[in-house]
């Protein structure tokens, strides 16, 4: 395994923070640098808990495998801790370690290239680079009102109904708010993969929550925008 | 409504009849396709200023385009807000507390 010794670049506001190296989350890797102190972990790590157990929940879908994985997130985070640069991005730190201990904790029955290639074949207009859902939903709600009327746990099962690859990157970008950069670190794929899944990922999540609409009627069949009014008033 | 929003609802007005002289596609020197391709890295804060206030200024201004945008941010509003209010339960919280507790205790490798 490579070792590399970043340099401590100082902290300037609103410049990019140094990067965390995600090797070393790993147990057997040799890092040196300085200790990190109990407070400092507790300061800086802790408060991404619920961050944490978002998205243990999101990838996991289920609460107490969650909570078992934030748990394990933080021990091993705790034990590795001189591998993090305090003042550097936490949170993205123990996303990966989160994401190594589910993916190590899980058989992936299929590679990414088979999901994707399912997804293609189950509806090739997820591919399009055309705006779908807004051109059905155009007529009857231009502004995406409908949105806003379906139920959170709605929106959380459609996520939660994603395949990993996609599900990963609109929780970290869609509910997290992590920069693409950190994503790609997390994932450990380039920032042009992230982008290219949030894309997909965001318009099957669309069609989902479109069609779920019209079966409840938060959004009106189509109907024909010429229709004349019923009724003309009597002269 | 502040000026700026007065003034790119006007400019919709004017230049954005598809179809009008006015109406050349070119809103923020970007064509309709990129600022189609740009527009997640756009909401997401992706952009280079540079690129950003193009794009923007493109989607802001461009009556076709506008609406995508209103449309596509109005998806992500309702996306992000889901997820809201999900912590972490108390009894997680405590028993990681625990568990460095114990660690600490542990005796040195």
């Amino acid at each position: 395994m490579e070792l590399t010794v970043a340099p401590r670049v100082p902290e300037i506001v609103g410049a990019q923070a140094p990067k965390h190296t995600p090797h070393a989350v790993y147990p057997d890797s040799i890092v040196t640098q300085a200790k990190v102190s109990r407070d400092t972990f507790e300061a800086e790590a802790l408060p991404e808990m619920d961050a944490v157990y978002r998205f243990a929940l999101r990838l996991s879908r289920d609460p107490d495998r969650a909570e078992d994985l934030t748990q394990e997130t933080f021990l091993r985070a705790y034990r590795n801790r001189d591998s993090y640069t305090p003042g550097t991005r936490a949170r993205s730190w123990l996303f990966t370690i989160c994401r190594n201990l589910f993916l190590r904790g899980q058989e992936r029955s299929r590679r990414h290239d088979e999901i994707v290639a399912d997804v293609a074949k189950k509806d090739p207009r997820h591919f399009s680079r055309e705006a779908t859902v807004f051109v059905q939903a155009r007529d009857r709600d231009p502004e995406g009102a409908f949105w806003g009327e379906i139920v959170d746990a709605r929106v959380m099962a459609a996520i939660d109904g994603l395949p990993d690859d996609f599900r990963e990157v609109v929780v970290l970008s869609d509910l997290e708010g992590l920069p693409y950069a950190e994503i790609a670190e997390v994932l450990e794929v380039p920032v042009g993969t992230v982008k290219s899944r949030l894309f997909r990922g965001r318009r099957i999540l669309q069609e989902e929550l479109y069609e779920y609409a019209m079966e409840e009627g938060i959004i009106g069949p189509s109907t024909p925008s010429d229709t004349p009014t019923a009724e003309k008033p009597s002269p | 409504m502040s000026w700026s929003e007065e003034l790119r609802k006007i400019l919709r007005r004017v230049r954005g009849k598809p179809g009008s002289p006015a109406d050349d596609g070119m809103e923020g020197g970007v064509s309709c396709e990129e600022a189609a391709e740009r527009l997640f890295e756009w909401l997401d804060g992706e952009l280079d200023p540079d690129e950003a206030a193009g794009v923007g200024e493109h989607l802001e201004t461009c009556a076709r385009c506008y609406p995508v945008l209103v449309f596509e941010r109005s998806f992500r509003e309702a996306v992000s807000r889901a997820a809201e209010g999900t912590d972490a339960p108390e009894s997680l919280r405590a028993s990681i507390l625990d568990a460095l507790e114990a660690e600490d205790e542990r005796p040195e490798e």
